[in-house]
């Protein structure tokens, strides 16, 4: 649609250039002759339109982020009632006997179903060392895994370089060897929580890091009261498990007092055999209080925060559209009056209402490309940044680091605007333009 | 005043540019106005009081906080030790345990989802952020709904949000149910860990509009004796809420001195062990939780409100900069007739924040009127906070921004206008 709008108003513009008889230097010249005036607009149509480009971003990594999150083959069930992990338990015997469907993948043994038993916890960290500017706390999201093995193929997640997921006992030995020291507790980590923690490192441990932009396999942070060591980083980027800590699930859920499974993700052959076994747990299972839902459907469903971003943008920009449009306005009703002897000659000359009209509606244009432009392509600068925010509406959400993301469809949105904004401030001024009479023009 | 005189006949020569920079102001400070309106509540919310303040106790470190049924009457004494005097105690509290139910099971949307709170009744009046100073007649209303709720076990009181809902799903939105809700009755089923909790309602009052618009609260007797009551049609299984229900406390303490012992107390006490608590100011609480929205905060406090009034401040430098421009002639006349540079400066500087501070005042002054009478609020659902209000110091900001970018805007153009040669120009006319 965006794009449709777009190629009309290219069209238009491309039209106007075809039809117009004023020579387009004379439209061209007098912007530069006027430049103060010119600079001031394209300068207003520069902040309209980059901010707009950067707060779409936002809501398009959002988007991104629930779109990119999850596979179309898997299923996952929570505990009845549950929209949000945080508050799901499912029964362990329950997970049992779901993985023993026969519509679940097998392992290549034929013996263990491709399924992940997961506990979902949200921990409330206070950051040792903070820094002006910086959280004096994060809500942490820990993710427990029965099986690493079999969560890294049910997420089609992998590690970074010489990343190893965590042992089977999910723990170290503390390095000092002391019998007294209680072990590190063995994660890996997404890059975006791996970024975030780094953040807040004390000056003495960021000085020894031997990577400075974010934690590493072997460096150490605190979880709850206890000292975890990273074993490996997720190559998670544009997922929300890029925001997760992942641990071995009897190691890390009972520090926070849960015990329970909160989240199983069954693997099937395919989309359709997902949304098949989805639709025979609605219907036909009756073993166990449960909801199972496509993995994609459910990540899907966590953009409702971004609709509510995307109005609130949408709102903000058109509103300050409308502040650049009588900018626009004034600079091309001034531009009239100055040259209304201008109009006067081109009218003897021979040249029609409309020429004239296209003609100041081209001068109009011509800033407001220059503007979406020069604002699009500052706006571009935030693409890749990180942001934290938070995804899902209702009760629950995720606290998510997101990347930033300028594509193709924000730029012709920040055009198309432009223009518009353009037009609109334009054809006013270009109608009473040419409503002026030769003579009276002249005298 | 001759001066002043100038400037209005200044603004009011070209009507049409004037009005045109007005409104570009008008809806430039509009966003401002929303913006910081918005960044104003969360600051005051995040804001640490000196006395008569809240402490939040949650637990230390899991979210949702679900504490032991146990915790709640040791809180309630700000874990002060029995016959220990000298212990200091909170001059009130209030329990809060959360409950989430749908009004429609089968088709469960965010629309249909209910967020309680059972509670004590009688904290309301006294616990409650907002519930504190209301106007007479929201207060009566108010003391009104407790009593009933006092009275009727399964009462509640529904914010306005929610009954609207509860017209048009449950009831028939034509009837006057929204005019006269008092006595309906409807079903909640709880969902999420709230699943198995039923409950039948009677509504018994209405939240003050506001900042509890999505909010419910009834009493907190009906939610445990249903808590209780689970096993019996769950092959005596208890509920997963059976012991851990309470959600967090609130303390109200006089000073930070005595919010410093209680948290002494707390924090020292044996009995807070499994699981731990941590506490908190209510300002420091709703700050961690802000916490993850820092970004999107920031964006708005540090990106959007500068650049629209850097956009405001550029529109109102066209403009003016255009008027000085056609005016130059009759700048250099004034010149010849004795106004001095800096007069003249004035004079461009006065038409400008005149021109900005009206549009300014008129533009935060509708926006306040609009907004806080007319729509009830504005929707930005964030955190805690569901809606928010202009307030009236709004109008002032308004008025400063206008009249502030102008003055910003005006700077060049009008140093411009003050070196304007009068031989240079006149030996151009004619």
């Amino acid at each position: 649609m965006l794009w449709i709008l777009l190629e009309i108003s290219a069209g238009i513009l491309l039209l106007l250039l075809l039809v117009n008889r004023v020579p387009l230097s004379y439209t061209l010249r007098n912007l530069s002759v006027r430049w103060l005036t010119t600079l001031l607009t394209v300068l207003a149509f520069v902040l309209v339109i980059s901010l707009m480009v950067v707060m779409l971003a936002f809501t398009t990594g959002m988007k991104r982020m629930t779109e990119d999150t999850g596979e179309p083959a898997n299923v996952m069930v929570l505990s009845e009632g549950a929209d949000d992990e945080a508050f799901s338990n499912v029964d362990v015997g329950d997970a049992a006997k779901m993985e023993s469907l026969p519509q679940v993948l097998r392992d290549t043994t034929g013996k263990r179903a491709v399924a992940s038993r997961e506990t979902y916890l949200i921990v409330n960290q206070p950051a040792l060392h903070p820094k002006p500017g910086r959280p004096k706390g994060r809500f942490l999201q820990v993710r427990g895994i029965v099986d690493a093995g079999m969560a890294a193929r049910v997420h089609n997640i992998e590690l970074l370089g010489d990343g190893k997921w965590f042992s089977q006992a999910g723990t170290q030995e503390h390095p000092d060897g002391s019998s007294k020291a209680a072990s590190l507790i063995q994660v890996v980590l997404g890059e975006g929580v791996a970024r975030e923690l780094a953040a807040d490192r004390s000056p003495e441990e960021a000085a020894s890091a031997t990577n400075k932009g974010r934690l590493d396999i072997g460096d150490p942070f605190l979880l709850g009261r206890r000292t975890c060591i990273v074993t490996g980083i997720m190559k998670s980027s544009g997922s929300t498990y890029n925001s997760e800590i992942w641990g071995k699930q009897d190691v890390v859920a009972p520090l926070f007092g849960k015990s329970a499974i909160t989240t199983l993700v069954l693997r099937t052959a395919d989309a359709q055999a997902a949304a098949q076994l989805r639709d025979y747990f609605k219907e036909k299972y009756k073993e166990g209080s449960v909801v199972a839902r496509v993995e994609k459907e459910y990540y899907a469903s966590l953009s409702e925060t971004s609709k509510q971003f995307l109005y609130a943008i949408i709102f903000v920009t058109v509103v300050m559209a409308v502040g650049g449009v009588f900018g626009v306005m004034n600079t091309m009703f001034a531009a009239i009056s100055n040259r209304i002897k201008d109009i006067g000659i081109l009218r003897i000359l021979g040249y029609s209402r409309w020429q004239i009209l296209v003609s100041f509606l081209l001068e109009s244009l011509v800033i407001a490309l220059l503007g979406g432009l020069l604002g699009c392509a500052i706006g571009s600068l935030a693409n890749g940044t990180t942001a934290n925010s938070v995804l899902g509406g209702g009760a629950g959400g995720k606290f998510v680091v997101l990347s930033l993301v300028v594509d193709a469809n924000i730029w012709a949105a920040g055009m198309f605007l432009a223009l518009l904004m353009g037009a609109i401030g334009g054809l006013l001024p270009a109608i009473s333009a040419i409503r002026l009479k030769p003579l009276d023009a002249l005298r | 005043m001759k001066y002043l005189l100038l400037i209005f006949k200044n603004v009011g020569r070209n009507l049409l540019r004037s009005l045109l920079t007005a409104l570009g102001t008008m809806v430039l400070v509009l966003v401002v106005t929303l913006v910081w309106s918005i960044l104003s509540l969360i600051d005051k919310a995040t804001e640490e009081k000196s006395k008569d303040f809240k402490a939040i106790v949650t637990e230390r470190w899991s979210m949702p906080s679900r504490m032991p049924f146990k915790y709640e009457r040791a809180l309630a004494e700000g874990a002060a030790r029995e016959n220990h005097p000298e212990d200091t105690r909170p001059t009130d509290s209030m329990a809060w345990r959360f409950f989430v139910g749908t009004l429609d099971n089968e088709n469960r949307s965010f629309r249909n989802t209910m967020f309680g709170l059972a509670c004590n009744p009688d904290k309301l009046l006294t616990m409650m952020d907002g519930l504190e100073n209301m106007p007479q007649n929201q207060e009566d209303e108010m003391r009104g709904a407790v009593a009933r709720l006092k009275s009727k076990r399964d009462g509640i009181i529904v914010g306005r949000d929610h009954l609207k809902n509860l017209n048009a799903i449950i009831g028939n939105a034509g009837d006057s149910t929204l005019q006269n809700p008092i006595g309906r009755r409807f079903k909640l089923t709880g969902i999420a860990s709230f699943t198995g909790l039923d409950f039948e309602f009677e509504i018994v009052g209405i939240f003050p509009p506001g900042r509890y618009d999505n909010f419910t609260a009834f009493n907190q007797g009906y939610y445990l004796d249903t808590i209780d009551a689970y096993p019996q049609s769950h092959g005596k299984r208890p509920h997963v809420l059976a012991d851990r229900n309470l959600s967090l406390f609130w303390l109200k303490v006089p000073n930070k001195d005595a919010y410093n012992r209680i948290v002494d107390q707390i924090t020292s006490s044996p009995e807070f062990k499994d699981p731990e608590v941590k506490i908190e100011t209510a300002s420091s609480g709703v700050g961690s939780f802000m916490e993850a929205y820092r970004d999107l905060l920031k964006g708005m406090r540090w990106l959007l409100a500068p650049a629209c009034i850097i956009t405001l401040a550029l529109v109102l430098a066209n403009a003016i900069s255009i008027s000085v421009r056609e005016r130059r002639t009759e700048l250099a006349v004034m010149k010849v007739l004795g106004f001095r540079p800096g007069q003249i400066v004035l004079l461009v500087l006065g038409e400008s924040v005149f021109l900005g501070l009206l549009a300014g005042l008129a533009s935060a002054g509708a926006t306040y009127a609009v907004i806080n009478w007319w729509l009830g609020g504005v929707k930005f659902p964030i955190a805690f906070f569901d809606s928010f209000f202009i307030p009236v110091n709004a109008i002032g900001w308004g008025a400063a921004v206008g009249a502030g970018a102008a003055l910003a805007g005006s700077l060049v153009p009008a140093w411009f206008a003050s070196r304007v040669k009068p031989a240079e120009v006149f030996a151009k006319v004619g």
